[in-house]
């Protein structure tokens, strides 16, 4: 158990890094983890080979054959310890004081939401960027703290791992007594809740929040440098472990941080004991417990400790797009969808893989429509929902060899059932807390269910498959041969099996928004005390959400197995959920408009089809999109459904007579 | 001669350049209760926001305490001058306790605790407690507290009656006065109920769709109810019903 505290020590740190933005600013910074991991890779970096990385810059010369931009700048052969430890203290400063005044304070009016994504785009270009200087290789590095061994509680373990606890412990006490004691730390607090306020007693809130994101940035990079000693420095550890943190955190209340420190630390320690205890005791169960406990135990706590409706006293900050019913009629909808028959039959073949690709990329950001755009619930689970049903319909098709339609029907019943299950938490949390909740419960679904062999789970190898789809003796998957086009996979059959379900799916939610039922989701998204007041009952409404948007995942899951064929559970891991939730609000998250251009910014989809004929990026995609992701949401922070709707409006107004658009107005 | 605090001249006001108010004149000295009543949407708030600096000040100048107003993007500067603002919402902070609230009154310097208590008793049984589980006249006194703790020079109120009983408000408004009274501070009181803020005033400011239609003492406003029902009403108002 003592085993696990240098473990836990990094959880704490980066849990109260996560409490002090926050606090200070709204945002939940998903990046704390990536900027820890790019410190230390710039002190490793400095010690070994003396060059300090420059990150990619665009270099317009290179694209006329230019000279490239350097990577890195030299400092001699090794830069010694105390210089290279304070370069990278300064780097993860000015990563925390670029991130205040680039990012979040542009977006310090944005629905939280909008923050969630761009915590995350920004940890998409910083991991992005650590694999461009630095690669995939692990390195090691040298220890800082002293190393020597230390019995403690019957176990020897290495000095660091003390002294680390006794940082985290120390950092953790000042932060506490600067928050409860200090006028700045009160101030902070205050910030959070109501900035013009305080800006009324004569405090600049934007100096604090600029204070606070270099402070937490700033401890983060500390972490990185003193742990990947221990831990070994490779471009996803650090950065992953900030889902346990979250979990820290949120024990906290995203307000404690004791609290949160000593979850952390515990997380740590519970890890470790469950390992020793798989490993001796015959009875465990051989599960990946490690990953997966610690989140349904905060599932449970927070469930016990929620309430169902938001107390007195509570802050609500909820401001999302605006749900507009699509303004389609019928017929202008089936000519489109006989377009894209059309397009899924006679574009080329990359073409027609990426419609097929952001078909089923709409259809999943659909499920996000429903139950973040309408409802207001921020689900993170969607990917995990999808995977139930693609690793379903293998387990019914494939292993049990039901036929193709009824495994189809069933595969989509059994995400249904397990996203009322996700859904039970939401009936007493709400925003952020949820969105980190049904995370966890990504995580369970993958180590719980994908990643051992079973129903619902993967093969002997590790993979799972499923057989050419099959309805009637017709058979439409991705290589059989379609009689019209050319001969090149993917065959078009499964393409207009993929558009005439998108289209049914759109349907089905275009309906739910102009139904009753639609607008007592929309009540319920705009204040959940008024809507229970009007009678709506507020548990059956987001309950039927999570169904339909499961429903919704569960297609889109099962169409995405059939597409590849064969599939491991890397496709619909945690990474992909958040993703999915980056893509849909890039889009636009609350119109099935937006869902559609959501899903043709799906990597493979649509967009990068047309971007890798005509450009190349090359290896630099993934930071180009991390960065287009950001500047995109700075600039048009609703999303370009949104920014779509106001350039539309625009033109209109200029050539023609205006007419009142069906808005549904939601005031924060 | 007491100094003069606040001091609009020909002032055109508004957001995003559209004028809310406008040809604004007002002043307000040390020592006084000035009222700024009106009906709905007649600009009043906004003739505290733009001495905040939430809106802008399209033409003419506003100058507080002899000096014109900072930067837009700099409106927390007029917060250290000694102008406190109690806004509609009365700007108190739900998550933060009663104690920790009168804390934030000055950036610097001992924050007297007892003082808040001596002008209201029962915000002392409440020191421990979240603002936001406060009743409505408790977040109020709560916000007036931590306005005197800021020791003033301006001190602008925003709808105190608003969301209040009467009964709160007659008690709360003379509470002001004695503000006023006792530490020399301006004090500029916004009202929808005109009588109430009237009784206490020294001089009162009337506007009307943006434009000033009265500046006199209260006590004018007071004694001719016509012209006042008036204003509110919409019937006419302007110069030829003015006394």
């Amino acid at each position: 158990m003592i085993l696990g505290i240098g473990a836990g020590a990094i959880i704490a740190a980066l849990g109260i890094g996560l409490v002090l933005t926050y606090r200070s600013s709204g945002v939940i910074n998903f990046a704390v983890g990536a900027v820890a991991t790019y410190s230390a890779y710039v002190y490793s970096s400095l010690r070994t080979a003396g060059t300090y990385p420059i990150p990619p810059l665009p270099n317009p010369l290179a694209i006329a054959g230019g000279p490239s931009l350097p990577t890195s700048v030299r400092f001699g052969s090794s830069v010694a310890e105390t210089p290279a430890i304070a370069m990278a203290l300064a780097t993860a400063a000015l990563i925390g004081l670029l991130l205040h005044l680039l990012v979040f304070r542009p977006l310090r009016y944005a629905p939280v939401l909008g923050k969630i994504v761009a915590a995350i785009g920004v940890m998409i270009v910083l991991q992005s960027v650590v694999l461009l200087r630095f690669g995939a290789q692990a390195r090691q590095v040298e220890a800082i703290l002293p190393t020597t061994p230390v019995r403690a509680f019957g176990a020897t373990v290495p000095a660091d791992r003390f002294v680390l606890l006794g940082l985290v412990s120390v950092t953790t006490a000042v932060l506490w007594l600067v928050f409860k004691y200090t006028r700045f730390g009160i101030a902070t607090r205050a910030a959070a809740e109501n900035e013009r306020s305080v800006t009324l007693l004569g405090f600049s809130a934007d100096w604090q929040a600029g204070t606070n994101w270099v402070l937490a940035c700033t401890l983060a990079g500390l972490v990185g440098i003193l742990v990947v000693p221990i831990t070994g420095l490779t471009p996803n550890l650090l950065t992953l472990l900030v889902i346990p943190a979250l979990g820290a955190a949120l024990l906290g209340g995203f307000s404690s941080f004791v609290i949160a420190a000593g979850a952390g630390v515990g997380f740590g320690m519970v890890e470790s004991l469950l390992l020793i205890m798989q490993q001796r005791l015959a009875w465990m169960p051989k599960l990946d417990l490690v990953d997966a406990l610690p989140f349904i135990v905060i599932a449970l706590a927070m469930i016990m400790r929620g309430r169902a409706l938001p107390s007195r006293g509570a802050v609500q900050t909820r401001n999302l797009p605006d749900a507009y019913a699509s303004g389609m009629s019928f017929r202008a909808f089936i000519v489109l969808v006989l377009c894209v028959v059309a397009a899924a039959i006679f574009l080329p073949f990359d073409f027609r893989n990426g419609v097929t690709v952001s078909l089923i990329g709409a259809i999943l950001c659909l499920s996000l429509v429903v139950v973040t755009g309408f409802v207001g619930q921020i689900s993170l689970a969607q990917m995990a929902l999808a995977g139930i049903a693609a690793f379903g319909i293998g387990s019914f098709v494939q292993n049990a060899g039901l036929p193709f339609a009824l495994g189809f029907v069933l595969a989509v019943v059994a995400a249904v059932g397990f996203g009322l299950v996700v859904a039970l938490p939401s009936l007493r949390t709400r925003g952020a807390n949820l969105a980190i909740i049904t995370l966890a419960s990504a995580v369970a679904i993958q180590y719980l269910l994908f990643e051992r062999t079973g129903w619902f789970g993967v093969s002997a190898l590790g993979r799972k498959s499923v057989p050419p789809p099959e309805i009637l003796g017709l058979y439409f998957g991705p290589s059989t041969r379609f009689p019209i086009g050319d001969s090149k996979i993917p065959q078009p059959g499964f393409g207009i099996f993929v558009v005439l379900v998108t289209a049914a799916c759109c349907l089905v939610v275009t309906a739910l928004r102009r139904s009753h039922l639609g607008e007592r989701m929309l009540a319920v998204r705009a204040n959940e005390h008024a809507a229970a007041a009007a009678g709506v009952n507020v548990r059956v409404i987001k309950l039927t959400a999570f169904g339909i948007a499961a429903g919704l995942a569960g297609a889109a899951g099962a169409l995405r197995a059939v597409q590849l064929g064969t599939y491991s559970p890397g496709s619909f891991d945690v990474l992909a959920s958040v993703s999915l939730l980056v893509v849909a609000y890039l889009g636009g998250i609350s119109t099935v408009s937006g869902a559609l251009v959501a899903g043709s910014l799906f990597t493979q989809g649509f967009w990068t089809v047309v971007t890798d004929r005509f450009t190349n990026f090359g290896t630099y995609q993934t930071y180009v999109l991390g960065l287009a992701l950001l500047v995109t949401l700075v600039t048009v922070p609703e999303g370009l459904d949104a920014y779509h709707r106001e350039v539309g409006r625009a033109l209109k107004r200029r050539w023609r007579r205006p007419e009142p658009p069906a808005v549904v107005h939601e005031k924060p | 001669m007491s100094q003069r605090i606040l001091d609009f001249q020909d002032v055109d006001a508004g957001y995003g350049g559209v004028a809310v108010v406008r040809n604004l004149t007002l002043f307000v000295d040390a020592g006084e209760v000035v009222a700024l009543i009106g009906p709905n949407g007649a600009g009043k708030t906004t003739t505290l926001m733009t001495v905040s600096g939430f809106a802008e000040v399209l033409r003419g100048t506003v100058r507080v305490l002899g000096r014109p107003l900072p930067k837009l993007r700099r409106a927390h500067l007029i917060g250290r001058w000694g102008v406190h603002h109690v806004p509609e919402q009365r700007g108190i902070f739900y998550g933060l306790t009663v104690e920790e609230n009168l804390r934030l009154a000055t950036r610097h310097g001992r924050v007297d605790l007892d003082r808040a208590a001596s002008y209201f008793p029962v915000l002392e049984s409440l020191m421990s407690r979240r603002a936001g589980l406060l009743s409505g006249g408790e977040q109020q006194m709560l916000a007036l507290g931590r306005a005197l703790l800021s020791e003033p020079r301006l001190l602008m109120v925003d709808e105190m009656s608003l969301g209040l009983a009467p009964i709160i408000c007659e008690e709360l408004l003379p509470i002001v006065r004695r503000m006023a009274d006792e530490t020399g501070a301006g004090v500029l009181i916004v009202e929808q109920h005109a009588d109430l803020a009237l009784e206490q005033a020294d001089r009162a400011y009337l506007l009307s769709h943006g434009d000033l239609v009265f500046d006199g003492p209260a006590s004018t406003l007071r004694d001719d109810r016509g012209f006042l029902d008036a204003t509110y009403l919409g019937l006419g108002g302007g110069e030829e019903s003015a006394p």
